[in-house]
């Protein structure tokens, strides 16, 4: 008999294992955690997320000014490395907890929530939570605030909403900042803002200008605050 | 974006459960990963080979099934695709809107940003 060839049966049995494991969930439930957490404490949260540059620690500053004798304010400051920009907003007198990510692009629930237990969440009524910037993966990770704000800026370049349509679709309200600098840069503001409201007719949209202080007061009432 | 730890994580997991059950190997791992995350199934694919040698999972074969982004309307009941706006030549890609494709609402995103590990078969 010519044998070609012989098949082993391998020992022990196969099973399928049904899991239905959500790879992301300890993240979802961290967030959802961090919610309940400043609920419990009356404290309204924003998360400012938007790309590099474009103005997120220059409109929180503007909007603390404006805000701070009516709201006790904290602050977290989410950076690779560097409290630079902690440092600023804290020369306007309100706790700021710099969240340093070390190499991460984005802040997750689980640095958000080592950061509120480390604040007196009965002495805070607003936290803004200022994320790494980034248009990409903060959409990925919700922190567990209340509302959400993305800020750009014209410097960006036309093209920075249609080119980044997901973080769009998760915010409340849209900033787009520099409208200073629009008319050098070519930039149609008016268009810019048209591609938010394409993508996610329900975010407000407000142009700023963060030095001077422009549109901060719309983005205030757009947040409801 | 997060093709790296999040496959470290996969492998994490499916290694718990293979330990767990004391499995001589593990065959299959099925993944279901919405057109929504940011994860390119070949960076996971990558990755999955890399973190799972000298493992029990070395050599098992990953399937990956893509699901597609589903919004539903309150207002009209509408299910189904996105409505996309691609007046520009430059995008390659159609860019995604909240608008409801079939009357003047806004949709909710109800799939689409799935990352489960669905099964998985193991030699026990």
């Amino acid at each position: 008999m010519n044998i070609k060839d012989v098949i082993r049966a391998e020992e022990g049995e196969i099973f399928d294992i049904e899991l239905d494991e959500n790879v992301l969930k300890a993240n979802a439930k961290l967030a959802q955690q961090n919610r309940e957490l400043l609920l419990k404490h009356g404290v309204n949260s924003i998360d400012v997320m938007g790309s590099i540059g474009a103005g997120k620690t220059s409109l929180i500053e503007k909007m603390v000014e404006k805000l701070k004798t009516r709201y006790r304010i904290a602050v977290f400051k989410g950076d690779l490395t560097t409290t630079i920009d902690a440092e600023i907003i804290s020369r306007h007198g309100v706790d700021v907890i710099a969240i340093n990510t070390g190499k991460e692009c984005h802040l997750d629930a689980n640095l958000v929530h080592k950061a509120l237990k480390r604040l007196n969440l009965k002495m805070v009524d607003l936290l803004f939570i200022e994320n790494v910037g980034n248009l990409i993966c903060p959409a990925e990770f919700p922190l567990g605030s209340e509302k959400r704000i993305v800020v750009i800026s014209v410097t960006e370049g036309p093209y920075m909403v249609v080119k980044h349509p997901f973080i769009f679709m998760d915010a409340d309200v849209v900033a787009i900042n520099k409208v200073d600098l629009a008319e050098a840069m070519e930039v149609d503001v008016t268009k810019l803002g048209g591609d938010v409201k394409k993508i996610n007719p329900k975010a407000a949209v407000v142009a700023t200008n963060c030095r001077t202080g422009e549109g901060v007061n719309q983005v205030i009432a757009a947040l409801k605050l | 974006m997060h093709e790296g730890a999040i496959t470290s994580q996969i492998v994490e997991n499916v290694l718990r459960e293979a330990e767990k059950r004391k499995a001589k190997s593990v065959l299959e791992v099925h993944l279901e990963i919405g057109k929504l995350m940011f994860l390119n199934p070949e960076q996971v694919r990558f990755w999955y080979q890399m973190l799972t040698k000298n493992t029990i999972l070395e050599g098992s074969k990953l399937m990956i099934e893509e699901k597609e982004g589903v919004v539903k309307c309150p207002k009209c009941g509408y299910q189904g695709d996105f409505k996309y706006i691609n007046d520009d030549p430059a995008f390659h890609v159609p860019t995604p809107t909240l608008n409801c494709p079939k009357c003047d609402g806004t949709v909710e995103i109800i799939g689409g940003k799935e990352c489960l590990i669905k099964k998985v078969k193991m030699l026990i």
